[in-house]
């Protein structure tokens, strides 16, 4: 919200610059994104009068005539060229003599024009950088002393605080309650507006009346009439205010309620009193579907929660949030109603989000505006108009007040301000405090009673008050201790530590850890949804299509980083992401959220070097990679069946098998469908370790087993395929421990060779040990014989030989 | 002493040692005199077979020569080794400059670092970690919290419903209330996690963003405290000469709230680009706990009173390492990983 200055200290004497103004806001809780000048580059603009026109020199481009005028400042005389329509003797403007300078750094000189010399120019808005207007012609200022500095007639001699009001602070939201603010941190003293209100002729009651049919949702609305009023453009202070202050000046009558609107932040509503059905107001809820056609000229379809200002007729108004198109004023009003009202907030805020109406006063309303603030607003927008736009202001105020506000009292312990803060203030201190905030105090012994004025709807609970002390009193004098109590065990959940030792493992093991997105796009999930998986988990309200779903599929965010980095000319990518997937489910949010560790590889295994040539990744390493998470978590596992995840190859996917029986990894090539839908050329080799299942899984518990004493004997056995056959190293392997017995202490395949007929050669290394004496040659022997023979003769394969 | 049967070997092996040109010829000649079926060791052998008189004489000249001929050899065996070493170093032209093998580097992602080190530090003082769902719901991320439907204080966090009662949670803070409910006081936790709001995605804004919250409610503590415990923090976090201020601010959940700023690491508080000229950069929000989020979990705000506060860790992350845009954390180019190796 902007607020000038300069307003500001019509209401509060204070001796401070915007900036340290804005410091004081700052500290006490008013957020103040910037400060800035309202007329950064505008010098030497003063006020012209044209006193007369000497002729016409032709038309200028816009068809109006070119005039040769003689403008004087009060002490010298000008003679300048000027083509705006609004050219006639008499007329006091913007004027730019020779030497000043325009917005953009367009100094001004004698120029001839028409073969006529003009000694400087007079100017628009848009010419002085203060406005849109232009085709209207030149700014005038009517009641300025000619010579006078333009900036500072208009008041352009001013900062803009923007400032932040959060919601609790609606009181805030005017420059009102911002010298308010500033009055009870500086001591200053606060001077509300002076309203000069002159009243005359018929009675407001006599004019209008009010009929409130839905006191929950208005607990209080007034009418004020003023008669005999002529609509017009405002004087250029206030077009000029409003500018700064972000609003469009639109009419004098209109222009008065948002200055109002601004000054003490009550909405106020003016309406064409002859369009109001027999001048009178009725607060009702809308009808089902009642239309109702706002005065942005747009047709709203209501429903019975929203709230309307209406006639005995039809609806005029849809409370607190926009006036109707068909009472709107209009330079045929002669006469106005003028409204101001409290509205029940959560009512305004559903019917302005449900209507997506967001405007200043909805915006007011909904935070929660002065109840009994509103009738001065009132008077003051009346007296405003009366000022601007003529007329008189009926007697009084029909005042429909059917749920008086009761005042409000908060107790205040000072010993719980020590206990909240662990410092406090002297009881007067804190008084004087609250005080200074223009909040009536009693004290009752050594606590304070506060009577909590009607503008501060945030007070309701002691803590606010505490609150209120120490901002003023200043959060610098809070000291800084330590909690005490008693020391209890630190402990972490299991995911976390369980998330940490796979994360030290995988960046051991060379691989990049990446964080994405956990949303995804319908397409893709679509692709790697089977008939028997349940729906995803869909946002009602996404930013975008593509990203409406939580994922399903863990390896979404790691293809999804390995195709960023493919498309960068990043092509050996090792990565692993330590993630959620998102599930309908139990409990009380109806959901479940998987916990995995996704690994995605592609390109070569290192990256190019001297000692060789980088060789490319293969689904090996996607598996090593997954035992080696499993070695890390200390789960044993084994490879097991075909896995059950989405997203690989059929014929390249496998699992990990803890001893339980469950699934706890899988492994594989990542299906060319998935990844082309990632836009990754290669080949990429993924697995997934599912943390929940590794986490029901009992890892194995750490045991020191005694080294060996006693030499060890080596055996190396090579069996051949044939290429025919189906059959697996782990078959083999689980036959040759079976046969080996307790002696066999190790078993590695070292060596996988495929002949060109297709046979496959694999080589075991087999290391024997006894525990209680050396192995003789004869003993290990006879093992090897009992191995090759069971091995040939159940797999039907031969022993390699030579 | 002397013995000719001793001295012809001696000089048979000496006029060996002297031939030999290289470390295996000079083993050979060891080999050849002093191993097993080694001349000399063949002699020493055979003194039973000798006269008794001549026994000793024999015996003492064939020890005192070996002694002479190991020492021998293994001098010239030294040498010998030492030559080749240096020619075969010689030979191999060794290039020092060519780089060595490393093991394939991995990288911990930046928040993750920035986590495990807020993480550690609160475990330090005391906190534990607790975790919750980033699936919420609407009573746990807002109601409980003080922040009831129809509420302005909802715009401060534009949200992501996946239905009326239930959402993406837009704070770490209903964790807060869940681990209250399922626990007695004192509650001294912090919670890491993922956290949502419907914001579109820029140098400064993600929908998808990480936080720690902090909670500690027991007797007796404090805003104080509150204040102590975070200077703590920003020293660890920031280094030793960081300072902090807390300035009022608004959060439905506590009362009073504060925002928190640390002193610009950069500047030390003269004012520069990273600071805005200011001096102070802002690092988190935090406050009282709300009497009514108090009585919410069933504690008693007279008897217990509780602190919370909730820091963006993409924020400490991009301030810690000098960060500027917040779409790198979740682009995951590698060049940008590896800077965290």
């Amino acid at each position: 919200m902007k607020i000038p200055y300069g307003w500001v200290r019509e209401f509060v004497d204070l001796r401070l610059t915007a900036s340290q103004a804005a410091d004081r806001l700052v500290n006490a809780g008013i957020e103040v994104a910037s400060v800035t000048p309202l007329a950064p580059d505008l010098k030497g603009v003063i006020v012209g009068e044209i006193e007369a026109i000497e002729r016409e020199l032709g038309r200028g481009h816009a068809g109006h005539p070119l005039l040769l005028c003689r403008v004087s400042t009060g002490r010298d005389r000008y003679s300048v060229v000027c083509g705006a329509p609004n050219t006639r003797v008499g007329v006091r403007a913007a004027f730019a003599p020779p030497g000043a300078v325009l917005p953009g750094g367009q100094r001004i000189a004698a120029a001839k024009i028409h073969g006529v010399e003009s000694q400087g120019m007079l100017c628009s808005e848009r010419e002085l950088g203060i406005g849109e207007e232009h085709e209207a012609g030149l700014l005038e200022v009517r009641d300025a002393r000619p010579g006078a500095d333009l900036v500072a007639t208009l008041g352009l001699d001013d900062h803009v605080l923007e400032v932040e009001i959060t919601p609790n602070r609606p009181d805030c939201l005017s420059v009102l309650g911002i010298a308010r603010e500033l009055a009870a941190l500086t001591g200053a003293r606060l001077r509300p507006p002076q309203i000069a209100l002159k009243e005359s002729g018929a009675s407001a009651r006599s004019l209008a009346r009010v009929r409130i049919e839905a006191a929950d949702l208005c607990h209080r609305f007034t009418a004020r009439v003023i008669s005999g009023v002529t609509l017009g453009s405002s004087p250029a202070w206030l077009r000029a205010r409003l500018r700064a202050i972000g609003l469009r000046p639109i009419s004098n009558v209109v222009d008065a309620t948002n200055y109002v609107l601004w000054e003490l932040g009550q909405p106020l509503h003016a309406y064409d009193y002859e369009a109001v059905a027999d001048a009178t107001i009725v607060v009702r809820r809308a009808r089902a579907d009642e239309r109702f056609t706002t005065l942005d000229g747009q047709e709203r379809v209501l429903d019975a929660s929203m709230l309307l200002i209406a006639d005995p007729r039809r609806a005029i108004g849809l409370a607190g949030v926009m006036g109707g198109a068909n009472t709107e004023v209009t330079d045929r009003t002669t006469r106005v109603l003028l409204e101001s009202a409290w509205f029940a907030p959560a009512s305004i805020r559903r019917t302005s989000r449900a209507l997506g109406l967001r405007t200043d006063a909805a915006y007011r309303f909904e935070r929660g505006a002065d109840v009994e603030g509103l009738v001065a607003a009132s008077a003051r927008a009346a007296a405003l108009i009366a000022e601007l736009a003529g007329g008189t202001i009926a007697r009084g105020v029909v005042d429909a007040y059917p749920r008086k506000r009761k005042p409000e009292h908060v107790r205040l312990r000072m010993s719980r301000v020590k206990r909240v803060l662990g410092v406090a203030p002297s009881a007067a201190q804190a008084r004087k405090v609250l005080t200074g905030l223009g909040l009536p105090v009693k004290p009752r012994g050594a606590d304070l009673e506060v009577t909590v004025p009607s503008f501060r709807r945030d007070l309701s609970i002691e803590d606010d008050l505490v609150e209120e002390i120490i901002r003023v009193w200043g959060y610098d004098r809070i000291p800084s201790t330590l909690p005490g109590g008693a020391i209890s065990l630190v402990t972490h959940p299991a995911a976390l530590r369980q998330g940490q030792t796979v994360r030290r493992a995988l960046v051991g093991a060379g691989l990049a850890e990446v964080v994405t997105y956990a949303f995804t796009d319908p397409a893709r999930a679509e692709l790697l949804r089977r008939s028997v998986d349940p729906k995803p988990v869909e946002l009602m309200n996404p930013l975008a299509q593509d990203a409406s779903l939580l994922r399903v599929n863990p390896l979404e965010g790691v293809l999804s980083a390995v195709a960023t980095n493919v498309r960068r000319q990043q092509v050996d990518v090792r990565v692993f992401e330590v993630g959620k997937t998102y599930r309908w489910g139990n409990g009380d949010t109806g959901t479940t959220e998987p916990r995995w560790v996704a690994i995605a590889l592609t390109g070569a295994r290192s990256g190019p070097g001297w000692a060789g040539a980088p060789e490319p990744v293969d689904v090996y390493d996607a598996k090593g990679l997954a035992e080696h998470t499993l070695d890390a978590l200390a789960v044993r596992a084994s490879t097991g069946e075909a896995g059950v995840l989405s997203g690989f190859e059929p014929d390249c996917h496998g699992t990990l098998v803890a001893e339980s029986g469950a699934i706890v990894a899988e492994f594989g090539e990542v299906a060319a469908a998935l990844r082309e839908s990632f836009g990754i050329p290669t080949p990429v080799f993924a697995a997934v370790v599912s943390l929940d299942a590794v986490g029901a899984a009992v890892a194995a518990p750490m045991r020191y087993q005694a080294l060996p004493r006693f030499p060890a004997v080596e055996r190396d056995l090579a069996f051949v395929i044939g290429g025919d056959q189906t059959l697996t190293a782990a078959r083999i392997e689980s036959a040759l421990r079976e046969e080996a017995g307790p002696l066999l202490r190790r078993l590695v395949l070292f060596d996988v060779f495929r002949f060109p007929d297709g046979r496959t050669s694999l080589a075991w290394r087999l290391l024997f040990q006894a525990e209680d004496r050396t192995l003789t040659d004869a003993e290990v022997n006879a093992i090897q014989e009992r191995v090759v023979r069971r091995v040939t003769e159940t797999f039907h394969i031969t022993l390699r030989s030579g | 002493m002397a013995h000719p049967r001793v001295d012809a070997i001696v000089e048979q092996a000496r006029a060996a040692v002297a031939a030999a040109q290289s470390s295996s010829e000079l083993e050979a000649v060891r080999v050849g005199v002093l191993g097993r079926q080694g001349s000399l060791t063949q002699l020493l052998r055979s003194l039973g077979s000798l006269a008794p008189e001549e026994r000793p004489l024999v015996g003492a000249a064939a020890n005192e020569a070996k002694r002479a001929l190991e020492g021998l050899l293994d001098a010239r065996l030294a040498a010998a080794s030492e030559a080749e070493r240096q020619a075969d170093r010689s030979r191999r032209r060794l290039d020092l400059t060519l780089p060595g093998r490393r093991p394939p580097k991995g990288s911990f992602h930046p928040l993750t670092r920035v986590h495990d080190e807020i993480v550690a530090i609160f475990a330090g003082l005391g906190f534990s970690v607790a975790e919750g769902p980033e699936i919420e719901t609407d009573y746990h991320n807002f109601e409980a919290l003080n922040i009831p439907r129809d509420h302005p204080a909802r715009d401060m966090q534009d949200t992501f419903y996946l239905s009326e009662s239930t959402l993406l949670r837009t704070h770490t803070s209903p964790v807060q209330i869940r681990a209250m409910l399922a626990q007695k006081p004192p509650v001294r936790i912090i919670v890491p996690g993922k956290v949502y709001r419907r914001d579109v995605v820029d140098m400064t804004h993600s929908p998808m963003f990480h936080q720690v919250e902090g909670l500690a409610v027991d007797h007796g503590i404090t805003m104080a405290d509150l204040k102590g415990t975070l200077e703590l923090f920003a020293r660890e976090m920031f280094g030793p000469r960081s300072r902090i201020r807390f300035r009022p601010s608004f959060f439905p959940f506590t009362e009073p709230s504060a925002e928190v700023d640390v002193v610009c690491f950069l500047c030390h508080g003269d004012g520069c680009r990273l600071c805005k000229e200011g001096g102070w950069l802002e690092i988190l929000g935090c406050g009282m706990v709300h009497p009514r989020v108090l009585e919410n979990v069933g504690y008693d705000p007279e008897e217990l009173t509780g602190w919370a506060f909730g820091m963006g860790i993409e924020r400490i992350a991009m301030l810690k390492y000098g960060i500027d845009d917040l779409r790198l954390f979740f682009e995951n180019d590698l060049r940008f990983l590896e800077q965290f190796a």
